[in-house]
C-alpha cells in the first residue's frame, strides 16, 4: 500500500522568514506532557515556572486524565533558581512526593531551566535510589518546536529508557502510536474505533503510544509485530525507531487516515491484507457502508444539499487531510482551500497525493497560522469552513454560510466521545453539518411579538 | 464550635493571620502545592483588555497559546463579544536561545504592523527572552520609529513574579500612553482594575451595575482600563477628575500611581457587596466629584427598591453564623467582602481557607480592608496545605465539614461544589442567572441566593456531582 513520493510539491512551503505569527500549535513542552500522561499509575511534575503548569493542565485535559488517579506537580521556578539554578528545588520536589503510590514520575523541563543549564537527567539518576517509582527525565523545552516535536521528543525518550529487548514476537500483534496527535477533540474515541477494528481481526494491541498506557506494556513493545501510527502530524520518528531497532513493521504507512467511505475501505483493506483478515475487513466495510446508508435514510439529513459548494478545511493533517475526501466525496462540496497546521514533507505529499486523485486544485496553506486562514478565507471565500471556534470568528464579515466545528472546539460540547474515524465517524461528521445547518436557518429575529 | 477538630492550623483573625503570613510563618513549604497563574499571564490579561492592541509574545508557541485559546477564543470572541483580535508570537526556536531573538522581534514588530494595522503593539517577553537578555525595551524604541503606533515593552517572564506583579506591571505601563491633560472633564472618571476585555454580552454583569449606578448619579466614564477601553480613552485618561476601581485588589496599584505620579485622586473603597459597601462606594465617588447630594438621591431611591430584600436578609440571617469559603474562583477579596456584607446582616462571618499564599500576593488590599475594619474571624485547615491541588479539595471538603458540624445554625457562602450540612448560598459567578452581586441589584441577588438556600435546605444534594468531585464514598 505504501506509494511513491511525489518529487516536486505544488504548493511552496510556509514562509520560514515569517518572525510575528498567531500560531495554532502548542509548544513541545505541552506535547511532551500530553504523551507522559498517557502513561497510566504515573505523575507528571513540570520543572518549570508556575505557568507552564497550565500547558500541563491542557495535556491533563486532552489525555482524559482523573484528578483522581493522577497528580501533576510543579517546581514552580521564580528568580532565584533562574539565577542559582533550580536543581536542589526540584531534587526537594521529587524527594516531597517520594510517598506517591505510582509506577513513575516523569520530570519535563521547560524552557527556564533549560537555558540555565539544570540537568534534570542527573538529578533524576542521583535520587533514583531514594524512591520507589521510576524518575524518566524528559527534556522538552517549549523552544525545542511545536507540540509533535514534543509528542515525539517524550515518545523517544519513553522508548528507549523502557523497552525491553529480550522478548519474544507475538503473531498477530501491533503497536498504537501517537492517537493523541489528532485534533478530535475527543479523539480516545478514534482510538477506541481503531482497537475494536483490530480485535474483529483477531489482532493483539501490545501497547498505545500513549493513552491509559500501563508501563509493563510499553516494556513488552518489542513484542508487536507491526506498529499503526494513527497521527499524521507526529509519530512517525518512533514508528521508524521501533521498525529499526526492534523489526517492528508499519502497517497503513502513506494511506490517509480512515475518515470517510474510501479512507475507511482503503485503511481496513491494507490492514486486513497485512494480518491475513481481508475477509473480515470486507465483511466490515459492506456491514459499515450499510450501516451508514441505513441511518441516513432512516434520519434524513437535510444538510446534502451542499453539491459543488466551495468549501474550506482548516485542521491539523490528521484530520484535515482525510477529511479532503469526506468533504469532496460524501458531502459533494468543492474544497477550494485546506490549510493544515504542519508543513512537514509526508504531509505535504500525502494531501498532494490526495488532491492529485481527486483532481482538486485548491489553495493550500501548510503551516498555517490565525492570520494566513484568515487571509486565505477573505481570498477564497468558502461558503463552509470545517474548522474550529477560531474560524467561527476569523470567517466574521465573509458571508461564510456554515462554519462546522470539527477540531479544537471551544463552544461545542460532548460529553460521549465521538470518533471521526470508521462509520459511525461519518455519521458523527454528518451530524456536525447537519447541526450548523440547522443553526445557520434559525431565525435571529422576530418579525413580530406574540399576544400570550 | 468544637475546638477539638485537629484539622484545623490556624484559627485566628485576619489581622494575625497577615501577620504569620508577613513573619513566614504560614506559607505552605511543599514547592509542588499551589500552583496559580505567572506574571506573563497576569499581563496579557490587562494588555489584552485594550481594543486594537496586538500582544507581541516574544517567546516560544507554548507561552501564547492559553491565551489564545483562554482569552482571545473564549473569553472575548465567545462570551465578550470582541471580535477575533490577534495573539502574535515571535515563535522562538534553539537557534534563536542561542544567538538572540532581537532582530526577529523587531521584525516581528514591522511585521505585526503591517499585518493587523494595530493601535498598539505590546512586546510581553517570557521566560526565554528574560533569560537571554533579549533588550525588549529597546528595541521597542527602535521599533516605533519604523511604524505608525505606540510600541511598548513589559519584561513579564513568568519566573520573574508573582500574578500581582503581572498585571501591576501592565498597569503600570499602560501609564506611558497617557497623555498630559488638555482638558479636565467635569464629572468624569476612569474605573481601574478591569481585564480580558468588555464584560460578558449576555450576563448582567458587576462593571454593569457599577455603570448603571454611576449613569443614574450622573458620573460619566472615561475608559475602563483595561476593559475593553482604546487606546485613545487612556491617552485622555488624565483628564478626569478621578479615579476608581471595580475591584480595589487590581485597580490599586494603577489608582495609587496615578494619583502620585499625576495627582489624580483615587477613590479607595472595598467591592460594593451589600448596602453599606455599595452606599461607601457610590458616595466615595460622588464625594470627591461635588456630587454627593446627587448620589444620595439615587442611593435612597436604589435602596427603597430593594428595602424588601435587605429586611429578608436581616431577618433570615440574623443569629446564624457564615461559614464563607471562596478560596479558588472568584477569590480571596470577594470573600471578605462577603464577610462584611454578612456581618452587617447580622451573620458572624467565618472565612475558611484563605490560601495564605493569596494573602501574600494580595497584601496591600488585605492591609487596606483591615484598615477599614475588615478584621473576620478565619479559619485555615490541613487540607489547603497538602500536596497539589485538587486532591486537597478532598481534604478540605472533609474539614469543611467538619467544621460546619461544630457550629449552631451555620449557613455557608460559597459554591455549589461543596457540600457541607447546612444552607449552602451558591455565590459562584459561574451561574449568569443571579448576577450581578455587585451594588443594589447584587442584594437583589443575593437575597434569591439566600432565599433559595434556606428554603430548600433539605432538598437532597447531587450524588453525581459529589462522587464527581470528591470520588464515591463508602463510609
Amino acid at each position: 500500500m505504501e506509494q511513491e513520493p511525489i518529487k516536486e510539491p505544488a504548493a511552496p512551503l510556509a514562509s520560514s522568514s515569517e518572525n510575528c505569527t498567531d500560531p495554532y500549535l502548542r509548544c513541545a513542552f505541552n506535547g511532551a506532557a500530553l504523551t507522559a500522561l498517557g502513561i497510566s499509575n504515573s505523575a507528571l511534575l513540570a520543572h518549570s515556572p508556575q505557568g507552564c503548569e497550565y500547558l500541563v493542565n491542557n495535556a491533563f485535559a486532552s489525555q482524559e486524565c482523573d484528578y483522581m488517579e493522577t497528580m501533576t506537580l510543579c517546581t514552580k521556578l521564580c528568580v532565584d533558581e533562574i539565577v542559582h539554578g533550580g536543581e536542589d528545588i526540584l531534587a526537594r520536589t521529587i524527594r516531597e512526593v517520594k510517598d506517591l503510590p505510582i509506577s513513575a514520575l516523569f520530570v519535563l523541563s521547560a524552557c527556564g531551566p533549560e537555558i540555565v543549564g539544570d540537568d534534570i537527567v542527573g538529578v533524576c539518576e542521583t535520587l533514583q535510589p531514594e524512591v520507589n517509582f521510576r524518575l524518566i527525565p524528559i527534556e522538552c523545552a517549549g523552544f525545542r518546536g511545536s507540540q509533535y516535536d514534543g509528542i515525539d521528543i517524550a515518545l523517544d525518550t519513553i522508548l528507549k529508557k523502557l523497552v525491553k529487548e529480550d522478548v519474544e514476537k507475538i503473531p498477530n500483534s501491533v503497536c498504537l502510536i501517537a492517537p493523541h496527535a489528532n485534533a478530535n477533540p475527543t479523539w480516545p474515541a478514534d482510538l477506541a474505533w481503531v482497537k475494536q477494528v483490530l480485535s474483529r481481526m483477531g489482532v493483539k494491541v501490545i501497547a498505545t503510544l500513549t493513552h491509559r498506557t500501563p508501563i509493563a506494556e510499553i516494556k513488552n513493545i518489542a513484542s508487536a509485530e507491526a506498529s499503526l501510527l494513527l497521527s499524521h502530524d507526529a509519530g512517525q520518528k518512533a514508528a521508524d525507531y521501533l521498525s529499526a531497532t526492534y523489526g517492528i513493521e508499519q502497517v497503513c504507512k502513506g494511506i490517509p487516515l480512515p475518515i470517510g467511505m474510501t479512507n475507511t475501505k482503503r485503511w481496513l483493506t491494507a490492514l486486513g491484507e497485512r494480518f491475513n483478515s481481508l475477509i473480515t475487513a470486507e465483511e466490515m466495510v459492506a456491514e459499515g457502508e450499510r450501516m451508514v446508508m441505513a441511518t441516513c435514510r432512516r434520519k434524513w439529513p437535510m444538510a446534502r444539499f451542499l453539491y459543488r459548494t466551495p468549501a474550506a478545511i482548516v485542521a491539523d493533517a490528521t484530520v484535515g487531510i482525510p477529511l479532503v475526501r469526506f468533504v469532496t466525496e460524501e458531502m459533494e462540496m468543492t474544497p477550494e482551500l485546506v490549510a493544515l497546521y504542519t508543513s512537514q514533507r509526508p504531509v505535504r505529499e500525502l494531501l498532494e497525493r490526495e488532491l492529485q486523485t481527486l483532481g482538486l486544485n485548491p489553495k493550500v496553506v501548510y503551516g498555517t497560522d490565525v492570520y494566513k486562514t484568515r487571509k486565505s478565507l477573505q481570498e477564497v471565500r468558502p461558503q463552509v469552513v470545517f474548522g474550529s471556534t477560531i474560524e467561527r470568528h476569523a470567517s466574521e464579515g465573509l458571508s461564510v454560510a456554515y462554519v462546522v466545528e470539527v477540531v479544537r472546539m471551544i463552544r461545542q460540547f460532548r460529553m460521549i466521545n465521538r470518533e471521526y474515524f470508521g462509520y459511525n465517524g461519518i455519521l458523527n461528521l454528518l451530524e456536525c453539518v447537519q447541526n450548523e445547518w440547522t443553526m445557520g436557518w434559525r431565525s435571529k429575529e422576530k418579525r413580530y411579538g406574540a399576544k400570550w | 464550635m468544637n475546638p477539638g477538630n485537629n484539622s484545623i492550623v490556624f484559627h485566628g483573625d485576619l489581622q494575625q493571620l497577615l501577620k504569620k503570613v508577613e513573619t513566614g510563618e504560614m506559607i505552605p513549604k511543599l514547592q509542588a502545592s499551589h500552583a496559580p497563574m505567572c506574571k506573563f499571564f497576569t499581563s496579557y490579561y490587562v494588555i489584552s483588555g485594550i481594543r486594537h492592541v496586538v500582544p507581541l509574545v516574544h517567546g516560544p508557541t507554548g507561552c501564547p497559546l492559553y491565551m489564545s485559546d483562554f482569552v482571545r477564543t473564549r473569553e472575548c470572541c465567545e462570551i465578550r463579544g470582541v471580535p477575533l483580535e490577534p495573539t502574535a508570537c515571535t515563535a522562538l526556536n534553539e537557534s534563536n536561545i542561542i544567538y538572540g531573538g532581537e532582530g526577529k522581534l523587531l521584525e516581528a514588530v514591522k511585521e505585526a504592523y503591517a499585518k493587523y494595522h494595530p493601535d498598539l503593539i505590546v512586546i510581553l517577553s517570557c521566560c526565554c527572552s528574560g533569560i537571554i537578555g533579549d533588550d525588549v525595551e529597546s528595541i521597542a524604541r527602535e521599533a516605533e520609529k519604523l511604524v505608525g503606533c505606540r510600541v511598548l515593552a513589559l519584561r513579564s517572564e513568568g519566573f520573574g513574579g508573582d500574578f500581582r506583579s503581572g498585571y501591576e506591571d501592565a498597569f503600570k505601563l499602560i501609564m506611558d500612553l497617557m497623555e498630559p491633560p488638555k482638558t479636565k472633564m467635569k464629572g468624569t472618571i476612569n474605573i481601574l482594575g478591569a481585564r480580558w476585555g468588555p464584560t460578558p454580552t449576555e450576563f448582567n454583569w458587576d462593571m454593569d451595575e457599577i455603570e448603571r449606578l454611576l449613569g443614574e448619579v450622573g458620573i460619566k466614564i472615561n475608559a475602563i482600563i483595561a476593559g475593553g477601553c482604546t487606546v485613545e480613552q487612556i491617552r485622555h485618561a488624565r483628564e478626569v477628575e478621578l479615579n476608581a476601581s471595580w475591584c480595589f485588589d487590581w485597580g490599586q496599584k494603577l489608582g495609587d500611581l496615578m494619583q502620585e505620579r499625576f495627582g489624580i485622586p483615587y477613590s479607595k473603597t472595598g467591592q460594593p457587596y451589600g448596602p453599606e459597601a455599595t452606599k461607601e462606594w457610590l458616595l466615595g465617588v460622588a464625594t470627591p466629584l461635588g456630587m454627593e447630594a446627587e448620589a444620595i438621591k439615587v442611593i435612597e431611591r436604589e435602596l427603597k427598591e430593594v428595602k424588601p430584600e435587605i429586611e429578608y436578609l436581616r431577618k433570615a440571617l440574623s443569629g446564624k453564623t457564615a461559614i464563607i469559603e471562596i478560596s479558588e474562583f472568584p477569590g480571596p477579596i470577594r470573600a471578605l467582602s462577603l464577610a462584611r456584607m454578612a456581618a452587617e446582616f447580622g451573620v458572624h462571618p467565618v472565612v475558611i481557607n484563605v490560601h495564605p499564599y493569596t494573602i501574600k500576593e494580595r497584601m496591600p488590599s488585605i492591609k487596606f480592608l483591615l484598615e477599614s475594619g475588615v478584621n473576620p474571624e478565619i479559619i485555615l485547615t490541613k487540607g489547603l496545605f497538602r500536596l497539589g491541588s485538587f486532591r486537597s479539595s478532598k481534604e478540605t471538603e472533609d474539614e469543611l465539614e467538619e467544621i460546619v458540624k461544630g457550629y449552631d445554625n451555620p449557613i455557608f457562602f460559597g459554591n455549589s461544589g461543596r457540600f457541607p450540612p447546612c444552607p449552602v448560598v451558591n455565590l459562584t459567578l459561574m451561574n449568569p442567572a443571579f448576577q450581578p452581586q455587585y451594588g443594589f441589584r447584587g442584594i437583589k441577588n443575593i437575597a434569591a441566593l439566600v432565599r433559595q438556600a434556606l428554603e430548600n435546605k433539605d432538598l437532597p444534594r447531587s450524588r453525581l456531582f459529589r462522587g464527581m468531585l470528591y470520588g464515591t464514598r463508602t463510609n
